[in-house]
């Protein structure tokens, strides 16, 4: 098998790694996910990502557990892998498979045709956020920079 | 009465007790540990006890297996039958049959006995027993996965009538005593039929009785104990299995609204453990290892067949409508335990004053002890090796019946907050305790302190939490931080992600864009459990689907609610 481990830098952008975002649903912060896409790569259209986000999420929530969730899609016309990490400002209910609220966000979004590269992707993220102490340095980040500094460290 | 006595006995239980602990260090099951004490204390060890009372050793061995299937059945759910309940009665009925059969046919070759004396021999070592299989799955915090655990549970709940029914009809039959196929086939439905009758009957009694009465709490228990013993005793007399019955009471009581449930509960744990104590270490006592030897060869031999040949026969010849996988007959096979109950039932000859009866008690002696030894020892880790655990929710340190009636099913539970989840310290006001629940309070160095929402808990303290029954899954598995070993950690059992049990294939295929072939997109997850379990689904089950492995997580009666997606293996392979 090809090696697919794309590293962080090559899927998350600075401009896409937010801190201390404000919201205080679900829903408002996946749009608020989708806007951002749309906002840094204007080829993309943020209902359609919305709308593939929130069909995942309604086959069962993203959240992971103790305070993690990471929203993943395939999105059509998509010619590369774009990350999003968002810390927030206050845990928000994300129906997670512990009941924990959630305020450590990384959505992946994949072209449509990539879909064992998808897997892999997201189990290489559920692994790295598996780390506590990475998780924790991530939440006392008080700045996007800083915070985009330590999520690429990681790779 | 003699006083050495009582200090001989007593002193063999503080010893026992003490010794203990060595069982999880040894890998062996503690009941084989009282078993050697017994025999150390014994004629042939350094105690020099030459004791052979077996009418003393017939009632304490009555007593003890009742007590112990009283506990037992009271930890058995309801739930649990809907997976377990009819494989193991088929088990504990033809599965026995075959197993006395297989045994009797080694035995009458190994040892050139009568037919019939054989075949009592095979009934005796027959039934699984319940104080073993019980202490080894429900002790030691070994959690199978729902099917095999409660197959194997009600199996050795369920099976000691059949034995003891063959037993007594071979008895009979070999004291001369006229005995005709019809009126066997009569003591058969007999022992079942009233067994089960005043079982459910008495059980249903025992909770009216108990939620009625006014009584001090420490009394509560020992009116289930005594109450219990009652039934069994009556069962016996009428000429029912008392076996079956205070086993069927037990789980009547264990799964109904009984008042003060955890403190019966914990009670009976430690009568439970006090009976297994005294059968074993009375059953030690009674054998000359001795006599032992002279049989090693033949012994081994029976032991080994019934480990490798009589159980399997039995396990494969009667489980295969069900949906088990290979894993959970081989472990299924493998746990056919004996312990006390074949000792008890070899008492039976004894008491019958027939010829072979020393030979008949040293050679079932012998099946127990290897079988301890074997299968007792090597049943942990087996079953890790072959998957069967799944994770479990972590327990609360104490659960304190409230027993007022305004305070419901409410319960007083404590969770000490450990591992390294709680090195993060967390706002009481982020717990998300389930609905009904409510925090009472929080305990660090001996202070209490006021859990306002503001308060950080963090590793160290203990959390008072009123909640019913129900919630305690839930609780455990978020208050409780104490790290599971690495296979059975949440994410890595399960998998990183979660959907649904009503979502639809087709949806999952779009999503991650992988094609499951064979599979009607209109199937919804729950469905393809449904069909790989022939519609009996536990957690840990697993469907492999393309590049992507499914995992039960959650069931609701039948049905699979919530399914952990696997990527890791079949991404990477």
């Amino acid at each position: 098998m090809t090696e697919t481990s794309l590293s962080i830098e090559s899927i998350l952008a600075p401009e896409l790694t937010l801190c201390g975002v404000p919201g205080t649903s679900k829903k408002r912060i996946l749009e608020l996910i989708a806007e951002n896409v749309a906002r840094q790569y204007p080829e993309l259209e943020s209902t359609r990502i919305f709308n593939n986000l929130i069909s995942r999420e309604r086959l069962g929530s993203t959240g992971i557990g103790e305070g993690i969730a990471i929203p993943h899609c395939r999105l059509e016309n998509c010619d590369r892998v774009v990350g999003v990490l968002m810390t927030l400002e206050d845990g928000i209910s994300f129906d997670a498979i512990d009941h924990q609220p959630v305020d450590l966000v990384f959505t992946l979004i994949v072209p449509r045709e990539a879909t064992s590269e998808h897997l892999e992707l997201l189990s290489q993220l559920a692994e790295t956020f598996n780390n506590r102490t990475f998780c924790e340095r991530l939440r006392q980040c008080e700045d996007s920079e800083s915070l985009y500094r330590e999520m690429t460290r990681s790779s | 009465m003699d006083p050495t006595l009582i200090l001989i006995g007593a002193l063999m239980l503080v010893i026992s007790i003490l010794l203990s602990p060595l069982s999880s260090r040894l890998g062996m099951p503690v009941l084989l540990i009282f078993l050697v004490v017994g025999m150390l204390m014994g004629e042939d060890g350094p105690g020099g006890l030459a004791f052979d009372d077996f009418e003393l050793a017939f009632v304490v061995g009555n007593l003890a297996l009742a007590l112990i299937l009283l506990d037992g059945g009271m930890r058995t759910r309801a739930e649990t039958f809907r997976v377990g309940l009819r494989p193991a009665l088929l088990l504990a009925s033809i599965g026995v049959l075959i197993t006395a059969t297989v045994a009797a046919v080694t035995a009458w070759w190994l040892f050139d006995l009568h037919w019939m004396t054989a075949a009592l021999i095979g009934a005796i070592i027959s039934s699984t027993d319940a104080a073993a299989v019980f202490s080894l799955l429900q002790g030691r915090g070994l959690h199978l996965n729902e099917r095999v655990g409660a197959t194997l549970e009600i199996e050795s709940g369920s099976n000691d009538p059949m034995a003891i029914f063959l037993t007594l009809l071979l008895v009979t039959l070999i004291d001369g005593d006229m005995a005709s196929g019809w009126s066997s086939l009569l003591l058969l439905v007999e022992q079942f039929g009233i067994g089960s009758v005043l079982g459910i009957v008495g059980g249903r009694s025992m909770v009216w009785v108990l939620n009625r009465a006014r009584l001090m709490p420490a009394l509560y228990p020992l009116l289930v104990a005594a109450y219990g013993l009652a039934l069994f005793a009556a069962t016996n007399l009428l000429g029912g299995s008392g076996f079956l019955a205070i086993y069927l009471a037990g789980v009547v009581l264990g799964n109904r609204h009984v008042r003060m449930m955890p403190m019966i509960l914990q009670v009976h744990d430690g009568l439970a453990w006090l009976a297994q104590m005294s059968l074993f270490l009375i059953l030690g006592l009674l054998v000359n290892p001795s006599q032992l030897l002279p049989l090693a060869g033949g012994g081994l031999v029976l032991a080994l067949v019934m480990i490798l040949v009589a159980r399997p026969l039995a396990v494969l010849s009667t489980l295969w409508p069900f949906s088990f996988n290979l894993r959970e007959l081989s472990f299924i096979s493998w746990v056919g335990l004996r312990g006390a109950v074949p000792i008890v039932l070899a008492l039976f000859p004894v008491m019958h004053g027939i010829d072979e009866a020393g030979l008949i008690f040293n050679i079932a002696f012998f099946v127990v002890l290897v079988s301890l030894v074997v299968q007792g020892s090597s049943l942990a880790s087996l079953a890790r090796w072959l998957e069967l655990e799944v994770p479990a929710a972590g327990e609360p340190h104490r659960r304190l019946p409230l027993d007022v009636p305004a305070a419901g099913d409410h319960e007083l539970m404590l969770f000490p907050l450990q591992g390294e989840r709680w090195e993060r310290p967390c706002p009481v006001g982020r717990l998300n305790l389930p609905e009904g629940s409510d925090l009472a309070g929080v305990f660090r160095e001996r202070e209490c302190l006021h859990p306002e929402p503001a308060l950080t808990v963090g590793k160290g303290d203990v959390v008072a939490v009123f909640a019913r029954p129900a919630a305690l899954d839930e609780l455990g598995r978020s208050l409780s931080g104490r790290e599971p070993p690495r296979y059975l950690a949440q994410r890595a059992f399960f998998g990183d992600f979660v959907l649904n049990g009503d979502a639809l294939l087709g949806d999952v295929e779009e999503v991650y864009g992988i094609e499951f072939d064979a599979l009607s997109p209109e199937l919804t997850l729950a469905d393809c459990f449904a069909r790989r379990t022939k519609g009996h689904p536990v957690v840990g089950d697993r469907v492999r689907l393309g590049p992507v492995t499914l995992v039960a997580r959650e069931t609701e009666a039948d049905r699979v609610t919530r399914v952990g997606l696997r990527m890791d293996e079949g991404a990477r392979s």
